[in-house]
C-alpha cells in the first residue's frame, strides 16, 4: 500500500491494482458521487462482515479498554438480580492495571516462555507443512491416501486431540510409557516434569497444526504456474534453485498470510494448554491466554485484570504484526 | 489481579463464623408443606444438575418423576451440567440475567461465592427450608452466608483412608494405620514385603487438607482474619507428605491425572492405601480385586497428625437463583429433593451421604453399605472456611504441591509462603 | 508478484513423473509420508481402539491393543443419551456457519484482494485484532450482547459467535489465495461484459477454489468442534452440540472414557467426511478454472 494515491486509485502493481476504474458506473458527476462510484462495491463486499465485527467484537473491545482502566470484579459491577440489588462501587483507577501487570514477574515469565512456544510451534508448523505439502505435490502414488491420512489431525475435534494426548502420555495407563517399557526404557514423565511438559504440549500443538498448514500450503503450490518450473528446468536450473527461486516466492503471498494468522493463533492457544496439561506441572506451561482465563474465570471474576491481560495480550500481537508488515513491504508485499 | 473484598463481606465472613457454630440461628421455616398453596404453585423449574450424568443422574431423574406426580401443575426442565463446567456457566449466565437456572446443584464451596454476588435467592421462610433442625450442622453451615440461608444440603463427604484388606494383612497390619507415622510404617511394610506400592498419593490440594489439618494447621483462621496457610502446622502437613515420597513409603505421584492414577493403582492392587471419598466406593468396587471380594475393601477414618484426626467436609447444596421467574414451584422442587426420604431414597441408590439426621435411620439409607461404612468416618469431617473466595484458594496450593512433588522447589516453607502471598492477593484486610 | 506477470491460463506442471524418479528417491519418499502418516494416525487409531474396549478398560495399568473387543460403548452413546439429537444440532450449527463463513470470507477478502478503497487497511486491521483478541475474555461480554439480542440457547446466536472467529480468518486467507489469481482475468470479465458481481461470481471464484476448500473446511471444523461458546451459551441439553454434549461423560472425579472414547470417533466421522468431499477440490483448482479462459 506504499505507493496509494490520494483519491485511491492506484496501489501498486499485480493484483493489488485497483480494479474500481472498471467497476464505476456510468453517469458519475460530482466528486462525492465520483468518489462513491468508485468504492460503492468494495465497500458492499465488506460491509457486513465489517458491521457484525464491529457490534460483535468492537463492543467488548471497547468495553475491555474500559474496564481495565477501572477496579471491576464480579463483585463490585451493579445489577439487580430478582430480590438482589447490588450498587456500582467500582472505581476509575488509571493505568494501574498495566503498571500491575507488567511489575509482576509471572507475567514476564509467562510472555516468555508464550514467544518461546508460539516460535517453535510456528516455525514447526510452517517447515513440515511445507515439506509434507511440497512431497504430496509431485505426481505420486497414493497421493490422495497419503493426504486423508495426514490431515487427519485436522478432521479430529481439537478438544477430543487434547484428551487423546493426555491419554496417551499419562505416566501410568498411556500407551506411550506401555512401549517404553516394552523396549525395556525407563518411563518417561511427560506431562509432570516442567521441562518434558513443555515438549509434549509443543508435540501436540505441532501434531494438531500441521495439517492446517499442509493444506494452505499445497493449496498455494497448486498456483504456482507450471511453465516457470518448465522454462527453470530449460535453463538447467537445480531443485534447490526451483524451490528457492520459484516455489517459495510463489507461496508468499499464501505463506505471509497464514505465518501471521498462525502466529496469533498459536499465541493463542488456549485448547492444547488448558485441556492437556491445564498449566501445569505448578504454573510451568501456563501461556498468556490461559492465564488470563484463569484471571478471569476463577472465583469472583476479575474483569479489570483480564480485561487488561487481554489487552496486553492484544498489544503485543499488533505490535509483532507491525513488524512482521514492514518486513513483508521490504520484500515487495503491500497490504 | 487484585480482589476487593468490601467491609460488608468481611462483616459477612465473620458474622458466618458466628452463625455456623450455631444453625439454630436460622429462622426457622414457616410455611409447611401442607399449607394449602403449595397444590396451586404452576410454572416450571428448570435444575441444572452437575451430578454424574450416566452414574447418577437416573436416580435423580426417578425423584423427579416422583415430584410432578405430587405436583401435577409443575413442570421440572432436567438439564445436566457437566460438574467442571456448571460454575462458570451459572456466573456467567446469572450476571447477565439470562440463561441461568431456577435450581442448581451447588458444591459446597460455591455458596458463599454466588450469594455475596446476590444470585441466589435467600431461602429462610420460604418452603425450601424445611425442618431446618434435622440439618446435620456442618453441611448445613455451608448453605449460610451473612446470616442467611441460600442454600440446603444435598450431600455430605469427606476424605477417608481406603485399603486394600489383604494387603495389609500380609504386610502383618490387621489394623489400618491411625496416625501418620503408623501410615509410613505400614506402607513401608507392604512395600517390603508385598512388594506392592503401600500408598498411592493424589496431588491435589482437596487431599492435601487432612496433613495440614492433622497437624493442627488450616489454609486460614476466619475468626482472626488470618492467612494461616504457611503457619509452622500448615508447613509440618506438608512436610509430612514431602517425607512420605522421600523415604519411599509412597512412590513419586502422578500430577496430571492424579486422582485417577492413584484410583487405577488401588483397583488394581498395585497399590495398598489411598486417600479417597464415598463417591468413590462403586469405582473401587468395580476393580480387579474387589470385584468378587467388595469384603477386602477397608474404609478408615484419615490417620491423625500430632494434633488430630481431621477430613474436609465436602458435598452438594440445592440453591435457588435469585432472579428465577418461578420462585414458588422452585421452593417446593427443593423441598421434595431435599427431604429426608428422597435423600434416604439417593442414598440407597447411590450411596450419598444424607444430611439430615433423620435420613439416616429410613431404611432405604440404613440398608445402604457405603452409608453405613462412612458413616462413623464423617464424624472426623471438618468445616472448611465459608467465604466467598474459598474457591480460589485451592489453585495457588496446588501449583506449590505440584512444585515440590515435581522437583522443581525443594523448601516447603518457601512454597507455602508463596502460597500465602498469593492469598494476600486474594483476600484484602487479611493479615499473614 | 512474480506470477501475476505470468500469463492467466496455464496448464498443470508436468514435473518428473515417477519414472524419471530413482528407486531411492521413490523409497525415501514414500519412507517419509508413511512415517508422516503414521504418526498422524497414530492417536487417532489409538482412540479407535480405546473406543472398541470394555467400559472401564481404558484405565487399567496393563495396556494392551486389544481387550475383547466390542461396541458397546458406541451402543450406549447412540441408545442411551441424546447423541443423534446433538449430531442434528452441530450439523445445522456447522453447516450454516461453514456456507454463511465462506460466502462473507470470500466476498470480504476478494474485496481486500482487489481493491484499494479508503478503509481498506481498518479492514484489513480489524480482521487481524478480531483474531488477537482472547476469546476466553470475550466470551463474558459476548454472552451479555446475545442475552440482550434474546440469542442465548438458540442456534443463530452461536452461529453469529462461530462466525466472528471464522469469517476473519478465512478472509485473511482467501485474500492470498485471490492474490495470486492473475488481475487480467477480472479485466477479461468486465471486457466480455461482466458485471462485476458476476466477475467474481463466475470467474475468480472457481479458480479460488482449493483456497475455498480450506475455508469451507476451516470454518466447518470451527463450528464443528467448538466448546467454549458452545458451553456457555447453549443453556438447555436440548441444544447442546456434541462437543458440549460429550463432556456429559465427564463428572467431578471420573471420566468416562470409554464412552468418551466412542462418541468421539462418531465425532470425528463426518468431520473426515467432509473433508473427504471437499479435498478433490484442493487439487483441481487452477486448472480446471483457467482451461475455460
Amino acid at each position: 500500500m506504499a505507493a496509494q494515491a490520494v483519491d485511491g486509485t492506484v496501489a501498486g502493481g499485480g493484483p493489488a491494482r485497483d480494479q474500481a476504474a472498471l467497476h464505476r458506473r456510468p453517469g458519475g458527476q460530482g466528486p462525492v458521487r465520483r468518489f462513491i462510484g468508485r468504492h460503492w462495491y468494495a465497500w458492499a463486499l465488506t460491509a457486513p462482515v465489517v458491521i457484525v465485527t464491529l457490534v460483535l467484537v468492537g463492543y467488548p473491545l471497547v468495553r475491555g479498554v474500559y474496564l481495565s482502566l477501572t477496579d471491576a470484579t464480579e463483585a463490585n459491577v451493579g445489577r439487580t438480580i430478582g430480590m438482589n440489588v447490588i450498587p456500582s462501587t467500582y472505581e476509575f483507577v488509571g493505568l494501574k492495571n498495566y503498571t500491575a501487570a507488567l511489575a509482576d514477574p509471572e507475567f514476564l515469565a509467562t510472555l516468555g516462555w508464550t514467544v518461546l512456544w508460539t516460535a517453535v510451534c510456528v516455525t514447526l508448523h510452517y517447515g513440515l507443512g511445507l515439506g509434507l505439502a511440497i512431497l504430496l505435490n509431485r505426481p505420486l502414488r497414493f497421493r490422495s491416501f497419503y493426504r486423508v491420512l495426514l490431515v487427519l489431525p485436522w478432521a479430529v475435534p481439537a478438544f477430543v486431540s487434547a484428551f487423546i494426548w493426555r491419554y496417551i502420555f499419562s505416566a501410568k495407563y498411556g500407551v506411550l510409557n506401555a512401549m517404553l517399557n516394552a523396549a525395556g526404557l525407563p518411563a518417561v514423565a511427560w506431562l509432570d516434569d516442567p521441562a518434558v511438559a513443555k515438549i509434549s504440549v509443543i508435540v501436540v500443538n505441532v501434531w494438531l497444526g500441521v495439517p492446517f498448514m499442509m493444506l494452505a500450503v499445497l493449496g498455494g503450490l497448486q498456483a504456482i504456474p507450471g511453465e516457470l518450473y518448465e522454462a527453470a528446468s530449460m535453463d538447467g536450473a537445480t531443485p534447490w534453485q526451483r524451490f528457492r527461486y520459484i516455489t517459495l516466492p510463489g507461496l508468499r503471498p499464501v505463506a505471509s498470510t497464514v505465518v501471521l494468522l498462525g502466529t496469533i493463533w498459536t499465541f493463542n492457544q488456549f485448547a492444547v494448554i488448558f485441556l492437556v496439561t491445564g498449566g501445569g506441572p505448578g504454573t510451568s506451561t501456563q501461556i498468556l491466554v490461559t492465564n488470563a482465563y484463569r484471571l478471569a474465570f476463577t472465583g469472583i471474576r476479575d474483569y479489570a485484570g483480564s480485561a487488561t491481560w487481554g489487552l496486553l495480550i492484544l498489544l503485543i500481537l499488533s505490535a509483532m504484526t507491525v513488524i512482521y508488515r514492514r518486513a513483508l513491504r521490504r520484500t515487495g508485499e503491500a497490504w | 489481579m487484585r480482589r476487593v473484598i468490601s467491609a460488608v463481606a468481611a462483616a459477612a465472613a465473620l458474622a458466618l463464623a458466628v452463625s455456623a457454630c450455631g444453625s439454630d440461628d436460622s429462622p426457622k421455616s414457616a410455611a409447611p408443606a401442607t399449607s394449602a398453596a403449595p397444590a396451586d404453585v404452576t410454572g416450571t423449574v428448570t435444575w441444572w444438575d452437575t451430578s454424574d450424568a450416566t452414574n447418577e443422574g437416573p436416580a435423580f431423574k426417578e425423584l423427579i418423576a416422583d415430584f410432578e406426580a405430587k405436583y401435577p401443575k409443575i413442570k421440572v426442565s432436567y438439564v445436566n451440567v457437566p460438574f467442571g463446567e456448571a460454575q462458570n456457566k451459572f456466573q456467567t449466565a446469572a450476571q447477565a440475567g439470562s440463561g441461568a437456572p431456577d435450581v442448581i446443584r451447588a458444591e459446597v464451596g460455591w455458596v458463599a461465592q454466588f450469594a455475596s454476588l446476590g444470585y441466589l435467592a435467600p431461602l429462610d421462610g420460604t418452603p425450601a427450608v424445611d425442618n431446618a433442625d434435622d440439618f446435620l450442622p456442618g453441611p448445613a453451615s455451608a448453605g449460610k452466608y451473612d446470616g442467611k440461608t441460600y442454600a440446603v444440603p444435598q450431600v455430605t463427604d469427606t476424605l477417608g483412608l481406603l485399603y486394600n484388606k489383604e494387603l495389609l494383612a500380609k504386610a502383618g497390619h490387621n489394623e489400618p494405620p491411625k496416625t501418620f507415622d503408623e501410615l509410613k510404617q505400614t506402607a513401608l511394610d507392604v512395600k517390603s514385603k508385598t512388594g506392592v506400592d503401600g500408598l498411592t498419593l493424589n496431588v491435589d490440594s482437596y487431599f492435601l487438607l487432612p496433613f495440614i489439618y492433622g497437624e493442627g494447621g488450616d489454609l486460614l483462621d476466619i475468626d482472626s482474619k488470618k492467612i494461616t496457610v504457611s503457619s509452622a502446622q500448615a508447613v509440618a502437613g506438608v512436610q509430612k507428605v514431602m517425607d512420605l515420597i522421600s523415604s519411599s513409603a509412597a512412590p513419586k505421584p502422578t500430577i496430571k491425572d492424579s486422582y485417577v492414577a492413584a484410583e487405577t493403582a488401588f483397583k488394581e492392587g498395585k497399590t495398598a492405601m489411598i486417600f479417597n471419598g464415598p463417591w468413590s466406593m462403586s469405582d473401587n468396587l468395580g476393580g480387579k480385586v474387589f470385584k468378587d471380594k467388595p469384603d477386602n475393601l477397608g474404609v478408615a477414618p484419615v490417620p491423625a497428625g500430632s494434633v488430630k484426626a481431621a477430613g474436609p467436609t465436602g458435598g452438594h447444596t440445592y440453591a435457588v437463583y435469585a432472579g428465577s421467574g418461578n420462585l414458588d414451584a422452585s421452593y417446593l422442587f427443593v423441598q421434595y429433593m431435599d427431604s429426608a426420604e428422597s435423600q434416604a431414597k439417593l442414598a440407597g441408590k447411590l450411596g450419598l451421604l444424607p444430611t439430615r439426621a433423620s435420613a439416616y435411620s429410613l431404611p432405604d439409607a440404613s440398608g445402604s453399605p457405603v452409608v453405613a461404612t462412612w458413616k462413623s468416618v464423617m464424624e472426623t469431617a471438618v468445616s472448611r472456611p465459608w467465604i466467598p473466595e474459598q474457591g480460589q484458594l485451592f489453585q495457588p496450593l496446588v501449583e506449590g504441591y505440584q512444585d515440590l512433588v515435581s522437583g522443581k522447589e525443594s523448601d516447603v516453607q518457601k512454597v507455602m509462603d508463596g502460597v500465602a502471598q498469593k492469598y494476600q492477593g486474594l483476600l484484602k484486610g487479611w493479615s499473614l | 508478484m512474480t506470477i501475476a506477470a505470468g500469463p492467466a491460463g496455464v496448464g498443470r506442471a508436468k514435473q518428473k513423473g515417477p519414472k524419471g524418479r530413482s528407486t531411492a528417491a521413490s523409497i525415501a519418499l514414500h519412507g517419509t509420508l508413511a512415517v508422516a502418516s503414521l504418526i498422524a494416525v497414530f492417536p487417532v487409531v489409538w482412540l479407535l481402539l480405546t473406543s472398541i474396549k470394555p467400559r472401564n478398560a481404558w484405565d487399567s495399568a496393563t495396556v494392551t491393543l486389544f481387550d475383547h473387543p466390542n461396541l458397546g460403548n458406541y451402543a450406549f452413546v447412540l441408545s442411551q443419551t441424546k447423541f443423534l439429537r446433538w449430531l442434528v444440532n452441530t450439523l445445522i450449527v456447522a453447516g450454516a456457519t461453514t456456507v454463511i463463513g465462506v460466502l462473507l470470507a470470500a466476498s470480504t477478502g476478494y474485496a481486500v484482494s482487489r481493491f484499494r478503497f479508503p478503509g481498506f487497511r481498518s479492514v484489513m486491521w480489524m480482521l487481524l485484532i478480531t483474531q488477537m483478541f482472547p476469546v476466553a475474555i470475550l466470551i463474558v461480554p459476548l454472552y451479555n450482547l446475545m442475552a440482550g439480542l434474546g440469542l442465548i440457547n438458540t442456534f443463530p446466536g452461536l452461529m453469529i459467535a462461530y462466525l466472528t472467529t471464522a469469517v476473519p480468518f478465512c478472509a485473511w486467507m482467501l485474500k492470498g489465495y485471490f492474490d495470486t489469481i492473475p488481475v487480467q482475468i477480472d479485466e477479461a470479465g468486465q471486457v466480455d461484459g461482466l458485471t462485476p458481481f458476476g466477475t467474481f461470481w463466475r470467474l475468480v471464484l472457481p479458480l479460488a477454489k482449493p483456497g475455498l476448500a480450506v475455508a469451507a473446511f476451516y470454518s466447518f471444523i470451527t463450528a464443528w468442534a467448538e466448546v467454549a461458546y458452545a458451553t456457555t451459551f447453549m443453556t438447555g441439553d436440548e441444544s447442546y452440540t456434541l462437543a458440549v454434549g460429550m463432556q456429559s461423560f465427564v463428572s467431578e472425579y471420573r471420566a468416562e472414557w470409554g464412552y468418551m472414547t466412542a462418541s468421539a470417533v462418531l465425532i470425528a466421522i463426518p468431520a473426515a467426511v467432509v473433508f473427504l468431499l471437499v479435498q478433490r477440490h484442493l487439487v483441481t483448482g487452477l486448472t480446471a478454472g483457467a482451461t475455460k479462459s
